[in-house]
């Protein structure tokens, strides 16, 4: 592998900041996200921002990206001082902000996209847009049909779509936030390649990650955020290993070494046969109890329609699913709501609770056949039951009267874990169990899917390779909708491939 | 059924259409912004008022027909504050301004109940009007007529032709896109609001300037609604929005004419044609969408949510 | 200077009554300057409002009247606004209710009141909860807006009423006048005041229905599963399948119990108020209830306090009518205002907002030399 080329030759005094933070400060209500952050982003070089979810990274993108003003401190932009009142203005000061959820409209074309919003007078012509952003495409090697629908793209391509924003405006700061959250790891290699090609023509770079080697193998700067605070900023080319960003990152070793003691593997709870249709490709793969099955891939390769067939959403098309040794037919016709079934999805707060109910009646929502006498609902005995779990899994704050959207993400889904918990599933079903957590929560999270095991099978759907790697016994890798490779964790060969599985390549 | 019988019908559905077609592409204007306008009825109501008083007052057919399409837009400037500035349900905001709407209309008009007015009058266009058959039934209606001619051609244009429309759209899709793009989706949405209850007070206006140039209470009689059920009709398409309206038309002018004719058909029946239909319309839009099953519903994304505020 | 809106964390408490309160005085200041405009004295106007509602123990038995169909129905809009089901039906489903009892009153007239009163009840449920099914019905196979479905049916309905009263059921006797034949002795609702023994009015022993709907509602909510399965599927779809909720079967339920609730109540104004079926038993109760389920933010309690309020609202208009010849009209601007200014309130029971002043250069640049 060729040497890294460190960019040391630019010396941060002669050069003007393209973009400085100066002391910035921000709260929402008690929470204090940013707290006197001073930053410069220099023109030509890649900065990455890294830091844990909740450590007030977003917070900080959206007062550069104009959305609201800093409670403390000012931003400068070329040296002078500058007060965005609208992302209009941020954008016009060549700020360009690429989101991890894309700000795309999917039901307009990908010209109709990047010329949204930008001068060129009050009548447009379809066909003009499209040539111009073909040409926009091509100059800079970004593959796309212009007169694509946005919403028929893959992620990859959305991502380009907005990257050809930026470009269109000539924004001289390019922020990217997870950029490679939705990619393929070749994807990633090519996004790589065009950030650099960019940096190299003076344009500011930044991005947000959490992600270490990705980190490394990218910036030139790193700025470690840590509790809204910078913990400490450096060169790339100073840095030892990941380990030494990672305690930087948490103050401590947290590559995370959980406790994973052995547990003895029981009945099989989960027997997935030949599963096609709508999204699926031929799936097969079993689960017993105690043991966890992580099921990784790039969002959107056919994990979600999977969990939806397991926990009874939709019908298996062809194939056979067998859950806790019932066929699926059977089995969601008289469905147990204690010592069976428990789904944790990826959206707590729209799918997993009800924003609006407290935290008593969200315990009831998958719960309520065990507190009901026919119609009757024993409210007192569920209180208590909400009671005993806030207290349990440590969920704040303490009261239960409190309404789920006012929790935070991490005590939300501990929650959530402590309600399905609750039901003493013999089959569990975790997605993405700690996205947007932070640290103390991702351990008590880790902490109690591998207790599960006792007691149940875990089927664990997420995106994250360390978390699989850590908790897993197993991984399965999906792509398009089929089982690239399926395999124990401790096989090194298969582990060092998961990229390129991900990716669809069986070599 | 004569010939002359048939093109007198068809012309009369051709007028019946216009108001209708009006508030429809009002209505989808403020729909395409991402808000929904249960108002209409009341906000034609007023226009009605509104348009009848000035022309009343001043003589002037064309001063009631902007003192009700600026009627119109104030009437809706008020749901779009109470909806964007103060976060209120879209569906109850819109019913309370057609109670409020109707009521004031009424309340005001009392005095004027049975007075007629000036209003706008047949115009045979030259030349156009000598075609046979088309001539009869296009050609040969009054001005506001006319000018519903072109509003879907207006609306359209604006709409995919402008950069301002595209903004619009994607206020309606969604809102935090725009607002990214530097745009700003409270305006846009305020536009949109405002902009279609000019025309929806256009509508209005009709009723009293053209349709008949009386003063009575219930002129709008749920014309409002029906125009809410096109625009779903439509698929929010303005081109499609002129066959609803024509439909529409034609069954209320076929009504009348049956009315008139002294039918043994009770009268109440009658009246339920237009209402039934309106459901029919829907049931058959619902049933097409599904069928369809592309799987893209042709409503703006985020039509019906309110714009939270940050930070 | 830059104005700041943050979310609510704790409620209001007793600043709820001030919210409520000062967007009831903002509403009636409009109204006061819409008489004023129309040539009648505003306050004065208001004041005369106020006495003909609450001046006359009268008037308060006639609120009480009143405030029966508006209650009842604003029971069953306010089960199916739960879910965010936006019944606007309930003229429909009231005019249904009318009809229904009245075709038990017509076919039946010799039977005693203890066996025809439950039939005409009965048949008013049923006919008026068919009525609310229909779009329900519809939106759950179809997806149709339930708001113009059911909106449309208002018109039908009235239309159906209208034709079997100017039709098959005119009384022959009637001189041309769109009516029936009074219902037999056995079909019409008592007043109370005779048998108690007191001075009540009109108030009728349908009062009774009100106490009763109210606990049942109340009951329903909080103590039945199906109830809390409701509140659920309020926040959506989504969630509904991911907890398994009769989302389905709570639709159909709740516009059938609404419309029977609405249903009841026509039939209840029929037999009571009129002893016959008139179109003039129409007189928008169905949208009122709207306004009420709203502004009682679907509680129990609170919709029976609006309920009387709304219903003394229409007292005192009529006495503006008679006195001071106000259109009726009036009543319909000043709900219609109420509502519009509680729904614009309620923003401050959800949302605090503060003024905030960007901090001055000098402190700025001090700050930063401190650091």
């Amino acid at each position: 592998m060729p040497e890294r080329q460190y960019r040391t030759d630019i010396s941060a005094v002669d050069v003007l900041p393209q973009v400085r933070l100066v002391d910035v400060t921000k709260r929402f209500g008690q929470v204090l996200a940013n707290d006197g952050i001073s930053l410069s982003i220099m023109p030509g070089r890649i900065k990455a921002l890294l830091g844990e979810n909740g450590a007030g990274k977003s917070t900080l993108m959206a007062m550069l990206a104009g959305r609201f003003p800093p409670d403390g401190g000012h931003i400068e932009v070329e040296g002078r001082r500058v007060d965005f009142a609208s992302p209009r203005e941020a954008i016009a000061a060549g700020i360009g902000m690429v989101y991890q959820h894309f700000m795309l409209v999917e039901n307009m074309t990908v010209a109709e996209n990047v010329l949204l919003g930008q001068e060129g007078g009050f009548v447009l012509h379809p066909a003009a847009m499209r040539r111009q952003v073909g040409e926009l495409a091509e100059r800079f090697g970004l593959g796309i049909d212009p007169g694509a629908r946005v919403g028929d793209l893959s992620m990859g391509e959305r991502q380009r779509v907005e990257i050809l924003k930026l470009l269109y405006r000539e924004s001289r700061v390019l922020i990217f936030d997870e950029p490679t959250a939705v990619l393929t790891p070749v994807e990633a290699e090519s996004l790589f390649a065009a950030l650099r090609t960019m940096s190299g023509q003076g344009k500011a770079i930044v991005f947000i990650s959490h992600k270490l080697e990705e980190v490394l193998s990218l910036a030139d700067e790193i700025a470690i955020l840590r509790k809204g605070r910078i913990e400490g900023e450096f060169l790339a080319s100073d840095v030892a290993s990941p380990a030494y960003l990672a305690r930087r990152m948490v103050g401590r070793d947290v590559v995370l070494d959980i406790e994973r003691s052995a547990v003895d593997q029981g009945r099989q709870v989960l027997d997935v046969r030949h599963l096609s249709g709508a999204g699926l490709d031929d799936v097969s793969f079993g689960l017993k109890r105690g043991e966890i099955l992580a099921i990784v891939g790039v969002a959107g390769n056919g994990q979600q329609q999977l969990v939806e067939v397991v926990c009874g959403l939709s019908r298996p098309e062809s194939g056979e699913v067998d859950i806790l040794g019932q066929h699926w037919a059977k089995f969601f016709q008289n469905r147990d709501w204690k010592g069976a079934l428990a789904w944790i999805p990826e959206d707590r707060a729209g799918l997993a609770t009800c924003r609006g109910l407290n935290l008593t009646d969200n315990l009831l929502l998958t719960t309520r056949q065990g507190f009901a006498q026919g119609q009757w609902l024993e409210r007192s005995r569920a209180r208590g039951a909400a009671t005993d779990i806030v207290r349990e899994h440590n969920v704040q704050p303490g009261n239960i009267e409190a309404q789920a959207w006012q929790l935070s993400g991490g005590n939300l889904q501990k929650f959530v874990l402590g309600r399905e918990l609750y039901r003493e599933p013999r089959l569990m079903v975790a997605e993405q169990p700690t996205q947007g957590l932070d640290v103390s929560a991702t351990e008590a999270v880790w902490q109690r899917l591998l207790e599960a095991r006792k007691t149940a099978g875990v089927l664990l759907v997420t995106g994250d390779l360390t978390e699989a790697l850590t908790l897993a016994d197993r991984v399965a890798v999906m792509f398009r909708g089929r089982v690239m490779g399926l395999f124990p964790v401790t096989d090194a060969a298969q582990v060092e491939r998961i990229g390129s599985l991900m990716a669809g390549l069986k070599d | 059924m004569s010939p002359e019988l048939i093109v007198a019908l068809l012309a009369a559905a051709v007028q019946a259409a216009a108001p209708i077609l009006f508030a429809t592409l009002g209505e989808m204007l403020s729909e395409k912004a991402g808000v929904l306008n249960l108002g209409v009825e009341g906000v034609m109501a007023i226009a009605a008022f509104a348009a009848f008083i000035t022309c009343h007052a001043t003589g002037s057919a064309v001063l009631g027909l902007l003192a009700g399409g600026f009627a119109g837009a104030l009437l809706c400037g008020l749901h779009s504050l109470v909806c964007q500035v103060f976060l209120g349900n879209q569906v109850v905001s819109g019913l309370a301004l057609t109670i409020f709407g109707v009521g004031l209309s009424n309340f005001l008009g009392t005095p004027y109940v049975g007075q007629g007015t000036n209003g706008f009058h047949q115009v045979a266009l030259p030349l156009l009007s000598d075609i046979p058959v088309l001539g009869a039934i296009f050609f040969r209606q009054d001005s506001m007529v006319y000018l519903a001619y072109f509003a879907p051609v207006a609306v359209w244009f604006f709409l995919s032709r402008t950069s301002l429309g595209l903004g619009l759209r994607a206020t309606g899709e969604m809102p935090a896109a725009a607002a990214a793009a530097g745009l700003n989706p409270q305006h846009l949405r305020a536009l949109g609001v405002m902009s279609g209850g000019f025309l929806c007070g256009l509508g209005g206006a009709y009723l009293s300037l053209a349709h008949t140039h009386l003063w009575t209470t219930g002129l709008s009689g749920g014309r409002g609604w029906v125009a809410v059920a096109l625009v779903i009709f439509a698929f929010w398409r303005p081109g499609r929005a002129v066959i609803g309206a024509f439909l529409f038309g034609g069954v209320m002018a076929f009504q009348l004419r049956l009315q008139a004719s002294g039918t043994n058909v009770p009268s109440s029946l009658l009246l339920m044609l237009p209402y039934a239909l309106t459901v029919i319309v829907l049931v058959f839009s619902a049933a097409r969408a599904k069928y369809l099953k592309t799987g893209r519903s042709a409503a703006p994304a985020a039509l019906g949510v309110n714009i939270e505020p940050e930070g | 200077m830059i104005l700041q809106i943050r979310k609510r964390e704790e409620s209001l408490g007793w600043g709820v009554l001030v919210v409520y309160l000062g967007a009831l005085a903002l509403a009636f200041a409009v109204c006061a300057v819409l008489l004023a405009l129309y040539g009648k004295p505003g306050l004065g106007g208001l004041l005369i409002l106020f006495r003909g509602a609450f001046g006359q123990s009268y008037s308060l038995l006639d609120s009480l009247v009143k405030a029966i169909p508006i209650f009842l129905c604003s029971l069953g809009v306010a089960l199916s606004f739960r879910m965010q089901i936006w019944n606007i039906g309930a003229e429909g489903q009231f005019a249904l209710g009318a009809v229904g009892a009245t075709f038990m009153a017509l076919s039946f007239p010799g039977l005693p009141g203890f066996a025809l009163m439950p039939l005409m009840f009965l048949a008013a449920m049923l006919a008026g909860g068919a009525w609310g099914l229909i779009p329900a019905v519809l939106r759950l196979k179809l997806g149709v807006s339930e708001i113009i479905s059911s909106l449309m049916l208002n018109y039908i309905g009235i239309l159906v009423l209208e034709f079997l009263v100017f039709g098959v059921w005119k009384d022959p006797a009637s001189f041309g006048f769109p009516m029936t034949a009074e219902f037999a002795s056995g079909g019409q609702i008592a007043r109370m005041g005779p048998t108690l023994g007191l001075a009540l009015g009109k108030l009728h022993w349908g009062l009774i229905a009100c106490p009763l709907a109210g606990v049942a509602y109340s009951v329903f909510l909080s103590r039945t599963r199906l109830g809390f399965e409701l509140a659920a599927c309020g926040e959506g779809e989504r969630v509904a399948r991911y907890a398994q909720l009769p989302y389905g079967f709570l639709v159909l339920l709740v516009m059938g119990l609404g419309g029977a609730l609405a249903g009841l109540a026509g039939s209840i104004e029929t037999s009571a108020i009129l002893g016959r079926l008139q179109p003039t038993v129409m007189a928008g109760y169905g949208y009122t209830a709207i306004v009420v389920a709203w502004l009682a933010r679907l509680k129990p309690w609170p919709i029976a306090f609006t309920s009387f309020l709304l219903a003394a609202l229409r007292v005192g208009v009529e006495v503006m009518e008679l006195e001071l010849q106000v259109p009726a009209a009036f009543g319909q601007i000043m709900e219609g205002g109420i509502l519009l200014c509680v729904i614009a309130g309620q923003f401050f029971l959800s949302y605090s907002v503060s003024l905030k002043r960007p901090l001055p250069e000098a402190d700025a640049v001090a700050k930063e030399e401190r650091a």
